[in-house]
């Protein structure tokens, strides 16, 4: 199968940012390729308002270690890559992920990211593979992994229902590799430095590209780590795009002292919104289909952004009682519903034309909870989709959330408000649009320099942008914004 | 001889399957060594496997009760960081 390399220009048709419609952001990608992510709530903008996935915790143990992960950790509030609850069976995974199928039937794809690496415990990893591709058969399978032990395990993956491998590389040479990787466990031995991380790195590209021959999709996750290698993931970009890496997805940095990480403890940064949106930006060229990663916990269940696995822990799941036969009618006529209204959606989309103002791009927060419409009310937003307006058109840049992490009960409470805090997520922006907005947050939103606005409810998203990017732009409020960043 | 599996173990089963003499075994609260099995890889491999694979330090003790992987041998956080940083978390 040949996957295409992703900076190339579409043949015909247009690109997302000339036409400025998310939805063209799948047009580049073969026919093939479409078919296989366009229900995928982690790969498309637009599913991802409709499509749930889980992750299932069947795979503890590691054999790399990295700076950004402190295997220790399990704490409930956190919602970060490599943290869990509940370690499962491969026998209890294939229960929950049936358990969930049937009751929330908008959960398309069960992921296993860990809380270790998938492939360092193939036996519990393969098992609920091999169990659910049996038994559940109208599921997508996804896996996530280091790389280190992914060669080895390509062959077996190639037998289940998997068609999507994540492979995190954040580095392709050594040097930076030994910054960010104190060691691995290989062939028997610990080894250390710059020699563990060239032997990762290897491992890395070469599961990529068997994946490739055999026809899985790959897609890339790259950690942005300020000073580390910011610098260098442009240059991991084009190598994994050329071997054929359908997607790159550049994913900030977490890093707090209180995760207990090399990186948290050494007090390394991560990146602010507009690093990282301009290091996405020369990664993904025309493409933005990952803008709304979550960076899910690795036990994470329903849509994206949210977590509804306190619904489904062991002993809840015990007692239900599950017809899968049954579930999978039903699930089918949902999945129907709900791709014939994404296409009615689609087909009836406002145009809301871009006018040639000559005013800058500008950032606008939209407060939703899916759907592709403007529904919630500002006071009750716990993240904001960020999206980018200009003469152009609109297109999705990202998301913030809004107290991104618990920062325990001592810190919690006192200081700084929740509305200060959720002012400050929107840092950058000038508009956000809501349902509804009170009073209060409305004259602190036009003090922080924000344009607040409630007149757009109900409407779909980049529309309602779009009107909102045009008439600040009439008003003179836009120029306000070359003066700035001229200035 | 044998090695230990401490309190500190967070149960990750990562050494479980490198074992060669199928010593480690699944324990409530954590991993256990059977010392009668455990002959520290001697014969089998240059280095003890689950301490080699092990990513908690201090978790694992050899026969003299000293840990094989010491506080920032594995993190490479220096010990007196990380109490700095834990210092400065309960202060708040």
């Amino acid at each position: 199968m040949e996957l295409p390399v992703l900076n190339e220009k579409p043949k015909g048709g247009c690109s997302a940012s000339s036409c400025g419609s998310s939805d063209d952001q799948l047009n580049h990608l073969s026919d093939e390729i479409r078919a296989k992510v366009q229900n995928h709530p982690c790969y498309s903008e637009d599913a991802h308002h409709y499509f749930a996935r889980m992750h299932v915790a069947v795979a503890p143990a590691c054999n790399i270690q990295c700076h950004y992960c402190n295997r220790k950790y399990d704490c409930a509030n956190e919602s970060r890559p490599g943290v869990v609850s509940e370690l499962l069976t491969p026998n209890q995974a294939v229960k929950k992920t049936m358990a969930v199928a049937a009751n929330i039937p908008q959960m398309t794809v069960l992921g296993i990211a860990g809380p270790g690496d998938p492939l360092a415990n193939p036996e519990r990893t393969f098992e609920t593979f091999r169990r659910l591709s049996e038994e559940a058969p109208d599921i997508k399978l996804c896996v996530s992994t280091n790389g280190l032990a992914l060669p080895d395990a390509v062959e077996e993956l190639s037998k289940h229902n998997i068609d999507h491998v994540t492979i995190t590389i954040n580095c392709v040479d050594p040097k930076v590799g030994a910054k960010i990787y104190p060691w691995i466990f290989w062939k028997n031995k610990r080894i250390k430095g710059e020699k563990a991380a060239k032997i990762l790195i290897e491992q890395q590209q070469k599961g990529l590209e068997m994946l490739v021959a055999k026809g899985i999709l790959v897609k890339v996750n790259s950690v942005m780590i300020p000073g580390i290698n910011d610098k260098h993931l442009a240059e991991v970009s084009k190598i994994v795009k050329a071997k054929g890496a359908f997607l790159h997805n550049v994913m900030p940095l977490i890093a707090e002292a209180e995760h207990g990480t090399f990186y948290g403890v050494m007090g390394q940064r991560g990146p602010d919104a507009s690093e990282l949106q301009a290091l996405q930006d020369e990664c993904s060229g025309d493409m933005n289909m990952m803008r709304h990663c979550r960076q899910c916990r690795a036990d994470a269940v329903g849509m994206l952004g949210e977590d509804r696995g306190d619904e489904f822990t062991l002993d809840k799941i015990e007692d239900m009682e599950i017809d899968y036969q049954a579930a999978m009618e039903k699930r089918k006529v949902i999945h129907q519903a709900i791709e014939a209204e994404m296409n009615s959606k689609r087909a009836a989309k406002i145009e809301v034309k871009a006018e040639k103002l000559g005013t800058c791009p500008a950032l606008m927060a939209v407060a939703t909870s899916g759907q592709g419409v403007i529904n919630v009310h500002f006071g009750h937003a716990k993240e904001f989709l960020i999206y980018e307006a200009s003469p152009e058109g609109v297109r999705f840049i990202s998301h913030r959330k809004v107290d991104q992490y618990c920062e325990g009960d001592t810190s919690c409470g006192d200081g700084e408000s929740v509305l200060q805090r959720t002012i400050r997520t929107l840092e950058g922006c000038e508009a956000v649009l809501c349902s509804k907005i009170g009073y209060e947050p409305w004259e602190m939103l036009e003090n922080a320099g924000i344009t607040p606005n409630g007149e757009h409810a109900m409407e779909e998203i980049e529309a309602a942008v779009m009107l909102v990017y045009n008439e600040m732009a009439k008003s003179g409020k836009l120029d306000e914004v070359k003066q700035r960043a001229t200035a | 001889m044998s090695l230990k599996i401490i309190e500190s173990c967070v149960n990750c089963f990562a050494c479980e399957p490198v074992c060669p003499s199928k010593a480690i075994y699944e324990a409530t609260p954590h991993f256990l060594i059977d010392p009668k099995k455990c002959t520290e890889c001697v014969g089998d491999f240059d280095v003890p496997q689950c301490a080699s694979i092990c990513p908690i330090e201090g978790a694992i003790l050899d026969a003299l009760n000293v840990p094989i992987n010491p506080p920032g041998s594995l993190t490479g956080i220096p010990p007196e960081k990380m109490a700095e940083a834990m210092a400065e978390l309960q202060a708040h």
